[in-house]
């Protein structure tokens, strides 16, 4: 039976996903957090594989492969050089603390899932168990990023934030236009590019990447 | 093919600005030249569209398409980029940047502009959310041109915070993506705008209902609408004057743009009620918060975000006062471009001169620079409302629909924060343009071309306070058509 | 008769407990590279203990006396009601999931009100810290295997074992997976292991289930430590036989019930040798990050009831 084995595949792997996101939560040093985004890249370059498998779109491969060359192997390079400079650096104080945050994001969850239910029963794919949990992914990067102190992290939720996104893409309507696509990749790694140059300029001028020290603008 | 005229100049201008290495003056002039092109262009559409042509398209699968709302923007963004880049005071030769920090933003500068020209001429709602996320790439790279802690904290928190909103935007692309497919299928034109809003009314509400809060969310980040406007003092005030015109005058309409377009889907399907109300909820919230952080303003450049802020909610407030509020809403914009975009461009030359962007600081403008200063009195006014500049004719609009909706307290809060903007704008004035001028401020200043372009600015918006042009009267009423069918 | 072969179940995880505490320590000893003393070394200490006077402090209470009884007695009624061999029915009625959450809590408030009895500084601090980690690990205990309960449709921890048993690709979804992970760390947490709590240290530092236990000796002493092994093989006993339950005698026969017995002792011995190295590779966490780690388990557990009530 083809059907179920697909549905288990996408939940599985969309709560594997979710998983590695609560991961930025819980950890404090900035290298885990780089290998929690890489597993989770990881895993979602699967899920393209068992969507493209099963849903008989060969694109969906070719889409894989550059989600593997963009933010498992390019985006965790830079990341862990970036990361390297600031090894000193963890989240020593976050704005809420480990276990509020944790607990939010499961509430969060649970939200997700209240959220997504018209669209869960509108939808007659198989992956459809999977679109409350992308939701809560998308959540669980907009938590990381209100709730972290340091620029490093607020990149990495925001990473995980577009993960959400494309693995509601994926799960929701087996992957979108491809021209768009392609912008979508274009502007992710633009987007990640500038962002490390901001960092980096965030640490010359500041001497750290602390956001809590961004306290000159007031008013 | 009038398309190519529109969106490679400013391509060509990057490219130039990227191959001269180091940077010369005749680069920033063929910059400026070039940006008449895109300006004829929008010209040509908006003489198409209002003679009654439809729309032209371009492109495999009809990518770029300009209809009459597409044209009112494009004349906005043209008109708005041809004043930065000829106007910039800050990147004369006596500007205090150095020919590197010129290269980068003469590259930049482009791309933005060309970025939001695609977002406003692109039919695939996709690929106006690419160009969008463009605009937020391209102009975060030059906020920060001179390298000192305010920029740089304001540089982060624009992308930060503009980014989330966009990427927040997309999943409300996504999820009516979804709907749109799980009832037509996966169509190669499915996120084309005509496509979404003529197959609107079948698709399912409770999903376009959580799309559309998305959207709104998202794009309303763009836009400077409260809660999320955290970034935008902070950005417009610490960009350089050209790029800060260029971000208060007109990315803020490209965005409303954005959350027009989907307005009109959404309503097509549940009726103008709900995008209505969560409009007239966002705008007044923005209101509240631009008009009383005015009062305790102490830099004249936030001073001007702020108000951005507050135009931004008011915009979106008359977007949710059915069809008349929208003519009212874009008449908003039209003025609010021409205005805001020559203040900052104005209050470039007085952070120039004066070296300092606290209103305390600044003292004496009449004296000091009898130009700048009554221009930018004479613009202020103008965005306050004051007849007979078009802003004037735009609110009494804005407020006749209200009424005609039968908002009466509504109205009532409106006029109340506007005056209370008015109030604390005119008092920071008064600081700014009268007493003394402080010592080591060169005192004097000639009437120059430079003047004359931002007096033929301020006769535009006479023009439209005296009297609505007939053209301009027909393409509105043609976009208000097309946004409430 | 299937009353008597639940009784009988129960004396045998009774008789296996020390065992599995002394097996735990063995595999540790020699993953650390020394001797150790030989499995069955606990059933020595505990007949040793039974013969010793119990001294009692001249500050301790009624309460300080009794508690030993009311731990060893309530762990005990839990390894009555959970399945080990095979899953109780005659005494279905009387325990389920709720019955045995209760029972060790109950155990667990008792031995924490006797370390504060005494009025001494470890026991109280044993106390505060016990209390601590017992806020977030009950909650989690009990929605990790609600999860379970769920699908099953009903809280009876034999009906929760027929459902998987009946339908074996419920075993890898990812509810039970997660429900699995969260009831994991909840082991380490309530039975006193790294990283949560040193067993085998005396160091105010470091104490929590030993700081409370400080002020006993003999016999009283013998009747905690064996609850300790005896809580320690009811958890492992649940991670097993809820999650993996094949092996479990599923009619009553001879032969079922002697490969019962065989699969439970690989079992438990699988499940030590992995505590045991997790203690051998693990540093103790500081006490403030503990409650980071049960949050965690309380969030998975959260999140596999969701799914199973969703997914139901």
């Amino acid at each position: 039976m083809v059907d179920p084995l697909f549905a288990q595949l996408s939940t599985l792997a969309a709560s594997l996903a979710l998983l590695f996101g609560l991961l930025l939560l819980w950890r404090r040093n900035l290298g885990s957090y780089v290998d929690a985004f890489q597993s989770q890249s990881v895993v979602i370059s699967l899920l393209f594989c068992v969507v493209g498998y099963f849903g008989e779109d060969p694109q969906l491969y070719g889409v894989a492969l550059l989600f593997v060359a963009l933010k498992v192997w390019l985006m965790p390079r830079y990341l862990r050089k970036m990361q390297q400079r600031f090894a000193v650096e963890r989240e020593r104080e976050p704005y809420l603390n480990v276990p509020s945050s944790l607990i939010l994001a499961g509430v969060a969850v649970i939200l997700a899932y209240a959220l997504m239910r018209p669209v869960v029963a509108l939808s007659n794919l198989p992956t459809r168990g999977g679109l409350p949990l992308a939701l809560g992914l998308i959540f669980v990067g907009l938590l990381v990023i209100l709730t972290r102190k340091k620029a490093f992290t607020q990149v990495i939720g925001f990473l995980i934030l577009e993960n959400g996104i494309t693995v509601l893409a994926l799960l929701g309507t087996y992957g979108i236009p491809l021209i768009v696509e392609l912008g979508v990749f274009l502007d992710a790694l633009m987007g990640f590019l500038v962002m490390q140059i901001f960092i980096y300029q965030l640490h010359g001028t500041f001497e750290s990447i602390d956001v809590d020290q961004l306290n000159q603008l007031r008013h | 093919m009038t398309f190519l005229f529109l969106l490679l100049p400013p391509l060509i201008a990057a490219l130039l600005a990227g191959l001269v290495r180091p940077t010369r003056a005749w680069v920033a002039r063929a910059n400026a030249l070039l940006s008449l092109i895109p300006l004829g262009a929008a010209l040509v559409f908006a003489a198409q569209a209002v003679a009654g042509q439809p729309a032209a398209t371009f492109g495999p699968g009809e990518l770029l398409r300009a209809d009459s709302l597409s044209a009112l923007l494009l004349l906005c963004v043209t008109g708005v980029a041809v004043l930065a880049l000829f106007l910039g005071p800050n990147l004369g030769p006596d500007s205090h940047y150095d020919a590197e920090q010129l290269r980068r933003y003469q590259i930049f500068v482009n791309l933005f502009i060309g970025a939001m020209l695609l977002a406003v001429s692109a039919n695939n709602v996709g690929v106006m959310w690419v160009a969008i996320e463009a605009t937020t790439l391209s102009s975060a790279l030059i906020i920060p041109l001179s390298l000192n802690k305010a920029s740089v904290e304001a540089s982060w928190k624009y992308i930060l915070i503009g980014s989330t909103g966009i990427a927040l935007a997309f999943a409300g692309t996504v999820l009516a993506y979804f709907d749109f497919v799980s009832l037509v299928g996966p169509i190669a034109n499915a996120l084309n705008w005509p496509v979404l809003l003529g197959n609107a009314h079948a698709l399912h509400p409770e999903v376009i209902r959580l799309a559309f809060i998305f959207l709104l969310v998202g794009y309303g980040t763009k836009a400077g609408l409260a809660p999320m406007h955290t970034w935008l003092p902070d950005a417009h005030a610490e960009a350089p004057a050209p790029l800060s015109a260029l971000m208060s005058g007109v990315l803020l309409a490209v965005a409303i743009y954005a959350v027009l377009r989907w307005k009109a889907v959404v309503d097509a399907l549940l009726g103008p009620a709900f995008t209505n109300n969560l409009l007239i909820g966002l705008g007044l919230l923005s209101m509240v918060i631009a008009a009383f952080s005015l009062v305790i303003q102490r830099n004249y450049k936030r001073m001007l975000a702020y108000s951005s802020i507050e135009h931004t909610g008011l915009i979106c407030l008359g977007l949710g006062l059915g069809p008349a509020g929208i003519f009212a809403a874009l008449l908003l914009l039209i003025c609010h471009s021409a205005a805001k975009s020559m203040l900052f461009l104005l209050a470039g030359g007085i952070l120039q001169r004066y070296q300092s962007t606290s209103i305390a600081s600044v003292s004496g403008l009449l004296k000091a620079m009898p130009w700048t200063g009554g221009l930018f009195a004479t613009a202020l006014l103008a965005l306050l409302g004051l007849p007979p500049f078009g802003m004037f004719v735009a609110e009494l609009a804005l407020l006749k629909a209200g009424f005609a909706q039968d908002a009466p307290w509504l109205m009532a809060a409106v006029l109340l924060l506007l005056s209370v903007a008015f109030v604390s704008l005119v008092r920071h004035l008064n600081q700014l343009l009268y007493g003394p001028v402080p010592a080591g401020v060169a005192v004097g200043e000639s009437f120059s071309w430079r003047s004359a372009l931002f007096c033929l600015n301020l006769g535009g918006l006479t023009v439209l306070g005296l009297t609505l042009p007939a053209p301009l009267m027909i393409l509105l009423n043609q976009i208000v058509g097309i946004v409430t069918k | 008769m299937s009353i008597l072969l639940d009784f009988a179940q129960g004396v045998l995880a009774l008789a296996l407990a020390p065992g599995l505490v002394g097996l735990v320590r063995w595999f540790k000893a020699r993953l650390q590279n020394r001797r150790g003393a030989a499995p069955w070394q606990p059933y020595f200490e505990l007949i040793k203990l039974f013969g010793k006077d119990g001294v009692v402090s001249n500050n301790a209470s009624w309460l300080f006396r009794a508690a030993p009884y009311v731990v060893f007695g309530s762990t005990l009624a839990v390894a009555f009601l959970i399945p080990t061999i095979f899953a109780p029915q005659a005494l279905g009625g009387v325990g389920d999931l709720l019955a045995v959450v209760y029972l060790l809590l109950l155990g667990t408030f008792c031995l924490a009100l006797a370390g504060l009895d005494p009025g001494t500084a470890f026991g109280g601090m044993g106390a505060s810290r016990e209390m601590t980690i017992a806020a977030i690990a009950e909650p989690t205990l009990a929605l990790a295997i609600f999860g379970l309960a769920l699908e099953a449709g009903s809280t009876n921890l034999g009906q929760i074992v027929a459902q998987t048993l009946g339908n074996p690709a419920l075993a890898v979804t990812p509810g039970h997976l997660m429900a699995f992970a969260a009831l994991f760390i909840v082991t380490l947490a309530e039975t006193g292991r790294l990283p949560v709590d040193n067993p085998a240290t005396h160091l105010e530092l470091t104490m929590v289930h030993e700081a409370m236990i400080l002020e006993y000796s003999g016999r009283y002493l013998a009747l905690i430590e064996w609850a300790a092994g005896l809580k320690l093989l009811i958890f492992f006993a649940l991670l097993s036989n809820l999650f993996v339950p094949w092996g479990l005698a599923v009619v009553l026969t001879p032969v079922s019930l002697l490969v019962g017995v065989a699969v439970f002792i690989v079992k438990l011995a699988f499940l030590a040798g992995v505590v045991a190295l997790l203690e051998t590779r693990v540093a103790k966490l500081r006490l403030f990050r503990v409650p980071e780690l049960l949050s965690l388990s309380f969030v998975l557990a959260l999140l596999s009831v969701i799914s199973s009530f969703v997914l139901r």
